[in-house]
């Protein structure tokens, strides 16, 4: 972070790969996850809890998507058919056999990564926009096949309602324990994926974004990363749509249409890709950039316009300045919220002696 | 049998026509890229940009002439303004980014008409009525007819264009290598600018086609996924490609619709062209016409 | 830079005055209505006529001194026909105060059916949702208030029978349908009647987003040449529907939709009601400008010197907002009076929606009856027809197949 790292000495290996290597970050860090864990709960009110619950869900996802495209360079436009893959899978068998969470919960994640892996089949032999379509169509079939199987879907109207998750025979119904919930898997999704990206997989990934025929060359295994890397990020997916499911109590695939897939993309490009902070960052921006607005706009426009066109007027505006914040974001500042924050901190890591 | 005969034939030249129209949208999308090298993945929104200032023009009583003049004119200034502003700080920048900036430039479109214009549907009314044209048992709506008939047009003029007139030859000079090109003293930029223009025009008939059959509101844009099964078919650069794609897509969608729907209940025309699609890539992964990109590492 | 900072303090200062003052005016008599709406997203050409609608009635409400003295505030959150905005605009109207909801979107609805449960805030689905949500013992915070797909099918159907000269034994009908949970829902119901009258159903389904379906309609008037088509599809597909239809020959007399295929945005844009000549049309609200209400409304606006809105131009619509209007104010006015005149909460206002009965609105609401075990109201509904250049009403309100419609509800338990 913005530690300053003078001072400290580094006497193992170990020392050296750890992942907070100065031990007043790892103090930071404590500090951190303790707000997280105990302050924001006691303070926010359920609205904004809701809100935050959201964005825990959103950061799941979004961690998904940047393995595969930030780190390994192929572009997936089906991220939300995967998570409708794990969604149903989890709702069919906590309905169908009554099994709690914490199976189902890794349950739709194999079953989307298994999906995500015949999806990604294409990627050994296409790439750039060409993989972009596949993978659009990939999407495209999955919703369809969901849609027309009764068994999955649960009928004609594509939904099933889900219990609450149970923890030690507690149902977890309010916004603040879903929080703990949520709050508990986004963590340990950020944490493997800071593993991942550092392992060596990790470097396999960036190596075939790169130049994948000279990593080809060097003896990468390209079509067994490719399909890991489908399948990596597909696992996430598939959580993040079992998460999304018991948040709402309800599975439903018209929640998991192209639509979400594009949101996701953006929130890892506005973000930044090929990083986990700019995962997490672009996250919070897009999920929360339609509530902010509106807060910010309210006010203003309320003199102008009654209470429904405002309504209007605000939603368009919202998806004016998404495709205007995508824009601004691809062409000024590249590599995304991420970047900004490295500037600040790269400033403040070396203040007052930035020369 | 007979019955069945004809119903197939209906379909398949139903089909036929729908995808020419397709294919009206996809030439927008391969100029582009063939001049260009970039990819429009707002070229949807760019046919409900068009069948907006349409719409508003007729309703402005400029005539079905002025409508459409109007429409090319918008377009062609949008174009290359959008050249301009977006795509030449993108030139060199991973595929992906060009992706993300016209999807961004889509839901910007979007979201545009409600605030500025207002959202319910208009009609684009063209004079030629609304009665079927008959062609023996297949009859036709006259809107589809001239659909057709401006596809082929196009199609003919950009075909000759590109290969016989100067600026043409010229313009596929730039697309296959823009550094030796200039070296040869074309204005690069100026053709790219061209490029655009012509894209904008068909985007402009296409606007005003579509949005007669259709209504023009924001929906209007959704017409714009089509165009990535008949690109890819076809090849994205071929001009060829997109009128062959075009047509493939529009047959195998209309009898699918037909044959297998009853018996799955519906929604495979959805998807048929996109099955198809990934087989092509799968044995030709540029597409029938598409030009080979060779890597080099 | 000083004037940036300025700008953010003025609004950052405005937007804690309003939220002060809105804290400040939520002390007076005053309840507050949530309303949910697509003004944005796929449906928005519903949503953009249907809301001004509901706002109008609450504002000639107000206008008169409001429900028992009570004001009215009306929270319009666009929840983009999505459902994370959906859910966050419970939210907001659960932290507002909110004693009721109105809800925008099948599967908005169905997402947030056990929400609503959990946070006692009643929401209704006028003529979408879920159709088991009739059975107010399973979903008791859950109000379809108005006919469901169930009870549009079978109004359907009977209306057709009636068309065809009271018997529909060895007819064939054609089932012209969305292919999304929606349109599926009354495949049931048709199935079952299909039996019962003894009539042949052949289903096509339209797949998203509706803009195509020649396909379909070939198979309908070139193949199977039914005696009449029920349609039930949204959005785009209604008009582009009219046309197909038209285009090959199909006479529309023997066609009827669905109550979101029946607007005049519909037949506008399927080219104006000169095509649509002979199309039925299946309503839950009054159609057309010749109510009481819709009068008072227009003497407000013109009171205050502001032109009638151009939204009544889709009557359809905007009379169905004013209706969904009428029966939220109708449930807060029971619950103020069981509570003889005291602020009522969300809990009450669900008793009193349970307790509407009677309330026609001048022919523009159904003489519909709201309990306990009934959240539908009794699935009645009306056909208007285009004739002449315009709706005219075809029939007075009816309802149909009621114990077929209970038989499904049972199953579904």
């Amino acid at each position: 972070m913005l530690h300053r790292e003078s001072g400290v000495f580094k006497t193992s290996y170990a020392a050296d790969m750890a992942l907070y290597p100065l031990p007043i970050a790892r103090a930071t860090i404590a500090a951190i996850v303790l707000l997280f864990a105990v302050v924001l709960p006691l303070v926010f009110d359920e609205y904004y809890l809701a809100i935050i619950n959201l964005v825990l869900i959103a950061v799941v996802g979004a961690l998904g998507l940047n393995i595969l495209v930030g780190y390994t360079g192929q572009i997936s436009v089906g991220h939300a058919a995967f998570m409708s893959v794990g969604a149903y899978t989890a709702a069919n068998l906590a309905v169908k056999l009554g099994l709690p969470f914490w199976i189902t919960l890794p349950a739709g994640g194999l079953m989307a990564a298994l999906i995500g892996a015949i999806v990604g089949i294409p990627s050994l032999r296409i790439k750039g926009l060409y993989l972009a379509i596949a993978t659009l169509a990939g999407q495209l079939i999955i919703e369809w096949i969901i849609n027309h199987t009764p068994a999955i879907s649960g009928g004609a109207q594509a939904s099933i309602e889900v219990p609450r998750p149970e923890l030690f025979g507690h149902q977890m119904r309010t916004q603040g324990q879903l929080y703990f919930f949520l709050l508990f898997f986004a963590a340990l999704a950020t944490l493997a994926s800071l593993n991942i990206v550092r392992s060596r997989i990790g470097r396999a990934f960036v190596a075939i974004r790169d130049q994948d025929i000279a990593a080809e060359i060097i003896g990468i295994n390209i079509y067994r990363y490719k399909l890991l890397s489908f399948a990596i990020s597909s696992f996430y997916a598939g959580v993040c749509g079992v998460l999304y499911t018991y948040y709402l109590g309800i599975a439903n695939y018209e929640q998991f249409q192209i639509g979400v897939s594009i949101d996701y993309l953006a929130m890892i490009i506005i973000g930044g890709l090929g990083s986990i902070l700019g995962s997490i960052l672009g996250a919070i921006f897009v999920t929360m950039l339609p509530i902010v607005l509106r807060l910010l706009m309210e006010p203003v426009l309320s003199m102008f316009y009654n209470s429904g066109e405002m309504s209007a007027v605000i939603s368009s505006f919202r998806l004016v300045l998404f495709g205007g914040l995508i824009i601004f974001f691809l062409v000024i500042e590249p590599e995304g919220l991420n970047r900004l924050w490295r500037n600040i901190r790269n400033y403040f890591r070396v203040w007052p002696f930035s020369y | 049998m007979w019955d069945e005969l004809q119903f197939a034939l209906i379909l398949t030249v139903s089909g036929l026509s729908i995808g020419l129209m397709y294919a009206l949208i996809a030439l927008g999308f391969v100029l582009v890229y063939k001049a260009t090298d970039a990819i429009n993945f707002a070229q949807g929104e760019f046919v409900m940009l068009a069948g907006f200032v349409a719409a508003i023009a007729l309703a402005g009583k400029l005539g079905v002439l002025g409508a459409v003049a109007a429409a090319v004119l918008v377009m062609v200034l949008f174009s290359f303004a959008l050249e301009r502003v977006v795509l030449r700080p993108l030139l060199g920048r991973p595929i992906v980014a060009v992706i993300m900036a016209t999807i961004g430039l889509g839901a910007m479109l979007r979201g545009l008409p409600p605030i500025t214009v207002g959202g319910e549907t208009r009609a684009v009314t063209l004079p030629i009525g609304d009665t079927p044209i008959e062609f023996g048992p297949i009859s036709l709506p006259p809107v589809q007819v001239l659909g057709v008939v401006v596809t082929l047009l196009f199609l003919a003029i950009f075909t000759w264009f590109f290969l016989k007139s100067r600026m043409g030859v010229a313009m596929r000079a730039v697309a296959d290598n823009q550094q030796v090109a200039m070296a040869m003293g074309i204005n690069v930029e100026r053709y790219f600018a061209l490029a655009w223009a012509m894209a904008g025009t068909v985007s402009a008939l296409g606007g005003v086609i579509w949005g007669s059959m259709l209504g023009v509101d924001v929906q209007l844009s959704l017409v714009g996924l089509k165009v990535f099964p008949v690109v890819i078919l076809g090849g994205l650069d071929s001009i060829v490609g997109a009128v062959i794609g075009g047509l493939i897509v529009g047959v195998v969608e209309s009898l699918a619709a037909g044959y297998l729907d009853p018996y799955v209940g519906g929604g495979t025309k959805d998807f048929a062209p996109y099955v198809l699609m990934i087989l092509m890539l799968m044995f030709k992964p540029y597409g029938m016409f598409g030009t080979h990109r060779i890597e080099r590492v | 830079m000083a004037s940036k900072r300025q700008w953010l303090g003025v609004t950052g200062l405005a937007s804690v005055l309003a939220l002060v003052a809105g804290a400040a005016m939520a002390q007076e008599k005053e309840l507050v209505f949530g309303l949910q709406c697509d003004r944005t997203g796929a449906t928005q050409t519903v949503g953009v006529f249907l809301c001004p609608g509901y706002h109008d009635y609450i504002n000639l409400l107000n206008s008169k001194g409001g429900i028992e003295g009570y004001k009215i505030k009306v929270l319009e959150i666009d929840n983009e026909y999505k459902v994370p905005p959906a859910m966050e605009a419970h939210e907001r109207f659960k932290k507002e105060g909110a004693v009721l909801e109105g809800l925008y979107g099948t599967p908005q609805t169905a997402a947030l059916n056990k929400k609503l449960e959990e946070d006692k805030m009643l929401g209704t689905s006028p003529g979408f949702g879920t159709a088991a949500a009739t059975d107010g013992k399973r979903y008791p915070y859950t109000f379809p208030i108005a006919a469901s797909y169930w009870s549009q099918g079978a109004a359907a159907v009977s209306f057709a029978k009636k068309q065809l000269g009271g018997s529909l034994k060895d007819k064939k009908i054609a089932y012209l349908f969305y292919d999304n949970p929606a349109g599926k829902e009354p495949l049931g119901v048709l199935e079952d009647l299909a039996k019962s009258e003894g009539f042949e159903l052949r289903t096509f389904a339209v797949p998203a987003p509706g803009v195509e379906m020649s396909a379909q309609v070939l198979d309908i008037t070139g193949r199977y040449r039914p005696d009449f088509v029920i349609t039930h599809l949204f959005g785009r597909a209604p008009s582009v529907s009219i046309k197909e239809l038209k285009g090959k020959g199909y006479p529309l007399s023997k066609v009827v939709a669905f109550v979101w295929g029946s607007s005049e945005a519909d037949i506008k844009a399927a080219g104006g009601f000169g095509v649509a000549e002979g199309y039925h049309t299946i309503q839950f609200a009054g159609v057309g400008t010749d109510f009481q209400v819709i009068k008072d409304i227009n003497a407000m606006y013109q009171a205050q010197g502001k032109p009638v809105p151009k939204e009544q131009e889709i009557s359809v619509l905007y009379n169905r907002g004013v209706m969904v209007a009428a029966i939220h104010a109708e449930a807060a006015r029971n619950a103020i009076k069981a509570k003889g005149g005291a602020k009522p909460t969300s809990e009450d206002v669900k008793n009193g929606l349970e307790s509407v009965k009677g309330f026609t609105l001048g022919g523009m609401v159904p003489p519909m009856e709201v309990t306990p075990e009934d959240h539908e109201g009794g699935g009645w509904v009306q056909v208007w027809t285009v004739k002449g250049g315009q709706l005219a009403k075809d029939g007075e309100w009816f309802q149909a197949y009621r114990d077929v419609i209970k038989k499904h509800l049972a199953a579904t338990n």
